[in-house]
């Protein structure tokens, strides 16, 4: 080939490049692994520069390619063991949300004071100085008028050790109780199950790497739930190792690979639970080393009989024999298919390649099985498996979460003063630990936040909240009641909201604070764990932001702190103004330093080399901002075997944990169990309501009006809901499968489309007892005739010119799942329902 | 002189699209406009059966850089501005190019217009004459007057276009194409040509893409062919060559099932 013009000049612009990167300019914002250009054809220069990507639940060390100042592409970071150095492709899309036409460039105030949806706000543009002096002067009078407790803070996406500055600061100096996590709308009810079995409230870990039989339990982790990346990466291993099972109601990505898929009629995952653990005891495949045996080693499990509890001598387990005789007996296989629509045969199967398996099978229960209205009982049916083939911290198995070192901030208790003491620890209008409400989260009753609750607080009483602010939030989007949410904002005098687009919850606000995008422009430390591995990440400002933005948990507040000293209240100042740098003891005097001090208050065990680190070893601060991350050891097998956190330190088939937290919830409110779990909507009564059982469904809409069951799942491309507003997002919806691109559709069975007479691509309207949404119609042989499924996250009436359909008037691409979804709850977690069939609809050509 | 192919691993294959946005990350590619999809790589999906029998798989699909290339017989520009590499790649060169779509007719893999033709995807896709390449980051629009930014302000502000431009030189290519041409995949030659592999390759959290040289019979493309049985693409409709069929001697490959059987007990 000969050479060309355009060749001489690209070679000009390149050289250019090289000297750019090796100059001041782009190391004044991160160093990273420096990429060189050479020959005729290769990648211009520019450096990969860690951070952590926060688009689901993973927060992943990544890793932005940066030329010229710009993010160019993303890679997982290459040290990560728990993402074994890729990211899902969600990391991707994170460009088009640091370049998004529509982020917010500059604080803004509404002129228009009438709120509601398609109302405009009329915002106009102010200074940063302007909005935080409204904030604050808004701040001082209240607390004046002596109801601080009227200012409420909601938090959104966060960072783990950021929010200690905001949400576990603010509140208590300022004196409000009120202040929620977003948690609750999530997949908390999750937790219940190994809570209340094993004593460990947080979410698992699976060795993915060498299961040979992994059982996907309502969830789909190729798409969502906290390691995506991992199981992409070790999923297509396991079927030369063994088996993969998927159960839930619609085709998922799981399911679509698997060597089994139970399409279990929504909400019946009790029923299967129970009818596996009763295969596998009957059969004698239990873990004979993790729960124990028959002292003369005879199977005493026979279909339909009770046990005597003296014949069984348990080992790591309490409460196998009782939790038999009171459940599982006469759960037998015959009694689930009838139930939940799985052939007997196959559940037989199923529990035999489960039991064979044994302590190598994982089962990785998710927010299907639970985040129904009485879920925490499914929970804990699914999680026990787990305890009966003995796979808890095994070869193969699944493990509590692995952590890493983090030194926590100095307690702000010294600037509490007496107005904050008085009034900060009143009723949390949440409605937690009410009698119908245990909220028994950590086996503490009333300790668990209720989110969605906040919504019917505020509308009962529309004079509790002056004040609320908001970070990176959208509840009037994400929470299921959605319409409620609209009502309730409508209401609120004063509304601040600190996020990077103006989203459907910003449309009620009165203050606009453009937040920083955080895995590209926030600093911040980051800890999760997958793989086996915890890891703190870094997440920097890997660019210069383009716009006035702002990280909201940091420099926002000290600002805010500023202002509030200005006008009289220094507490907050005191103590942000208290806090050192670990190396050189200095102060913060301004914003960045602040932000950066608790950067490395937080992380410094990790890198300041005084104690050696289990994990990876990082030379200093510039090291781990080098590097991005620390991995922890490898998580020790059987670790907590011995030690669970329950009442007996056992894994609890009998679960004491539950028996005592009920107990001291009815003493509260001077009752019984059998009382409070009426209450609060469950069936158990007696000592069933201590061991995992089989609950019914609950049902919203009756099946005449309401014939069709509706399933909710989650999109492999939704960054929390927020990605929507990105042309790849919409391109690529093809790859939640049955779904459509730059469209949203309900999937329905053909079988019942041609009885509604409805063809594929026809618009229809769904109905709930709670409201109704439009969108398409795809036909799928995935879902279960009787049953429909839709994908959250489109149907978004705000946030940006390609997520909305029209952001001036309004109207949303497609339909917001939350609109239809009931607002109820799992009220022993205070976890929102969004799963288990629990909404019936109707279905109407539109 | 090697020959350049790969080899896609349906087992480990989950279709989560990474492979495809990364890809459009790496290439700068545009978004979809009047019948072009401009996605170099791109999936193709098969649903069979009935509920609850269901059988669904993803393939992933990009150019075939094939041995006998219609695209290269049917270009009419001398010399041709879609060649052949050496190391077989099929190569196009953005400055000859006429723009005539004639290499997108020929191509099997291809359709001058995937909405009208319900094909699932297309390997050529075609820049429209005087148009503009990423109207999304020219579009001065902005939704909250003064408050919000505009396509136009954020390519500005950042300093290129698309503002998240991946920047790379090749002889034959420019990293963001002009209107009034063809584009397609290049097998990351820029990359390859530096011993980097493909993006697509390095992006997959699944390693379930495998490049490399089919002509070496220890490169990990020739091993991964020798252990398992393979099948190639015989059009966009996602139709498979049969047994002994060689239609343009595609060198993309696809080995193992994409969805697995249920065992016996």
């Amino acid at each position: 080939m000969e050479l060309k013009r355009r060749d001489f000049l690209k070679a000009g612009v390149a050289a250019g490049t090289a000297l750019a990167v090796s100059g001041p300019s782009l190391n004044a914002f991160a160093k990273g692994h420096e990429h060189a250009a050479k020959g005729a054809m290769a990648t211009e220069a520019g450096n990969w520069v860690p951070s952590t990507c926060q688009g689901c639940t993973a927060w992943c060390p990544v890793e932005f390619f940066v030329q010229k100042g710009r993010v160019v592409k993303v890679r997982g970071n290459q040290l990560s063991k728990a993402n074994n150095g890729y990211c899902c492709p969600r990391g991707h899309i994170m460009l088009q949300q640091v370049y998004d036409p529509d982020r917010i460039k500059v604080p803004m105030k509404r002129t228009n004071p009438e709120k509601g949806r398609g109302i405009d706000p009329k915002f106009v543009p102010i200074t940063w100085d302007e909005a935080l002096d409204t904030i604050a002067d808004k701040m001082v009078a209240l607390r004046k008028a002596g109801e601080p407790e009227k200012l409420m803070y909601m938090r959104g996406r966060y960072s783990p050790i950021s929010t200690e500055l905001l949400y576990g600061t603010l509140p208590k100096i300022y004196g409000t109780p009120n202040y929620f996590s977003h948690s609750a709308i999530c997949a908390e009810a999750e937790k219940m199950g190994p809570g209340y079995t094993q004593g460990f409230f947080g979410y698992r870990d699976y060795d993915m790497a060498k299961t040979n039989c992994l059982v996907i339990w309502g969830t789909d982790p190729l798409s969502s739930n906290r390691q995506v990346p991992n199981a992409i990466n070790k999923f297509g291993d396991i079927f030369d190792r063994g088996t993969v099972i998927a159960v839930d109601p619609r085709l998922s990505a799981s399911a679509a690979k698997a060597n089994e898929w139970l399409p279990i009629k929504p909400g019946e995952d009790g029923a299967l639970a129970a009818a596996i653990a009763h295969v596998i005891m009957t059969e004698g495949m239990w873990s004979k080393e993790f729960v124990g045996d028959f002292k003369d080693g005879k199977n005493l499990f026979k279909s339909g009989a009770a046990v005597d509890e003296s014949s069984f001598a348990e080992k790591q387990t309490h409460g196998v024999v009782k939790w038999w005789n009171i459940e599982l007996k006469d759960k037998t296989p015959k009694w689930a298919s009838k139930i939940t629509l799985i052939p007997e045969k196959q559940i037989v199967r199923v529990a035999r390649i489960m039991g064979k398996a044994g302590s190598a099978c994982a089962v990785y229960m998710g927010p299907g099985v639970a985040m129904t209205p009485r879920g925490t009982y499914a929970s804990m049916a699914v999680y026990a498996l787990n305890g009966i083939l003995g796979s808890v911290e095994t070869e193969g198995g699944v493990f509590q979460s692995s952590g890493v070192p983090v030194e926590k901030f100095s307690k702000p208790d010294k600037f509490i003063d007496e107005v904050a003491k008085k009034h900060g620890h009143g009723k949390k209008i949440d409605g937690r630990g009410a009698k119908d409400m245990p909220a028994m989260m950590g086996a503490k009753p009333g300790s668990g936040v209720v989110t969605n609750n906040v919504a019917n607080g505020m509308l009962k009483d529309p004079n509790a909240i002056k004040i609320f602010l908001s970070t990176w939030s959208n509840f009037v989007f994400s929470c299921t009641g959605a319409q409620r949410w609209e009502k309730a904002m409508a209401k609120v005098p004063f509304f601040v909201h600190m996020v990077t687009n103006a989203s459907e919850m910003t449309q009620y606000a009165d203050i606009v604070l453009p937040a920083t995008f955080a895995p590209a422009e926030k600093l911040s430390i980051i800890t999760n764990m997958a793989n086996l591995h915890g890891h703190m990440s870094i997440q920097q400002p890997v660019i210069k932001p383009l716009w006035q933005t702002k990280a909201e948990e940091t420099e926002v507040m000290w600002l805010l702190a500023e202002k509030l000293k200005a006008k009289g209240f220094a507490n907050l100042y005191d103590y942000y103004a208290s806090f050192e740098d670990p190396e050189t003891k200095k102060k913060p005097t301004n914003a960045a330093e602040f932000c950066e001090i608790t950067a490395k208050i937080a992380s410094q065990k990790v890198w300041n080399g005084k104690e050696k680190m289990k994990g990876d070893q990082v030379a200093g601060w510039e090291d781990f901002k080098k590097k991005g991350i620390y991995n922890s050891e490898t998580y020790a097998y059987k670790k907590n075997w011995g030690k669970f956190k329950t009442e007996t330190k056992k894994f609890e088939f009998y679960s004491e944990t539950m028996k005592k937290a009920l107990a001291e919830h009815a003493k509260k409110h001077n009752t019984s169990i059998d009382d409070i779990l009426s209450a609060s909507g469950y069936e158990a009564k007696g000592e069933l309501a201590f061991v995992p059982h089989y609950e019914s469904p609950k049902r919203h809409g009756d099946a005449k009006e309401y014939p069709f069951t509706f399933i909710d799942h989650k999109s492999r491309l939704n960054r929390e809901g927020r990605s929507q507003n990105a042309p790849w997002y919409q391109e690529f919806k093809k790859v939640d499968i049955g779904d459509v691109s730059w469209d949203d559709v309900v999937k329905i069975n053909p079988g019942d489309a041609k009885k509604l007479g409805i063809k594929n691509g026809d618009t229809v309207r769904l109905t709930s007892t709670t409201g109704s949404i439009t969108t398409k119609v795809r036909l799928w042989e995935g879902v279960r005739p009787g049953t429909v499924a839709k994908c959250y996250g489109q149907g978004h009436w705000a946030y940006g010119r390609v997520a909305a359909k029209d952001y001036a008037k309004a109207e949303p691409r497609g339909g917001n799942n939350n609109e239809l979804l009931v607002d109820d709850y799992d009220r022993l977690s205070g976890s929102t329902a969004r799963n288990g069939g629990f909404t019936g609809v109707k279905i109407e050509k539109a | 002189m090697p020959k350049y192919g790969m080899v896609i691993d349906l087992q480990k294959c989950v279709g989560c699209g990474a492979c495809a946005i990364a890809c459009k990350t790496e290439n700068n590619t545009q978004d979809r406009a009047d019948g072009q999809r401009f996605n170099w790589a791109d999936f193709v999906y098969k649903e069979e059966g009935k509920f609850p029998n269901v059988k669904f798989a993803a393939m992933p699909v990009l150019c075939n850089h094939c041995t006998d290339a219609p695209c290269v017989k049917a270009c009419p520009v001398k010399p041709k501005a879609m060649f052949k590499t050496p190391d077989g790649i099929t190569m196009h060169n953005d400055e000859r190019c006429i723009g005539c779509q004639r290499c997108q007719k020929a191509c099997p893999y291809s359709s001058t217009d995937v909405d009208k033709d319900k094909a699932a995807y297309s390997v050529l896709s075609f820049n429209a004459h005087g148009g503009t390449t990423h109207p999304f980051y020219k579009d001065e629009k902005e939704l909250i007057k003064d408050c919000t930014a505009s396509g136009a302000q954020v390519a500005k502000v950042a300093g290129d276009m698309p503002p998240h431009r991946t920047l790379y030189k090749h002889p034959e290519y420019e990293s963001v194409r002009r209107s009034g041409i063809t584009e397609k995949c290049i097998f990351c030659e820029h990359r390859v040509k530096n011993g980097e592999q493909p993006y697509c390759v390095v992006s997959c959290p699944a390693k379930a893409r495998i490049f490399g040289d089919l002509s070496d019979p220890g490169s990990d493309v020739s091993k991964a062919l020798k252990a398992h049985n393979s099948v190639q693409l015989k059009n966009n409709k996602g139709e498979l060559l049969k047994a002994g069929e060689k239609g343009t001697k595609p060198n993309v490959y696809y080995i193992r099932s994409y969805k697995a059987e249920a065992k016996k007990v």
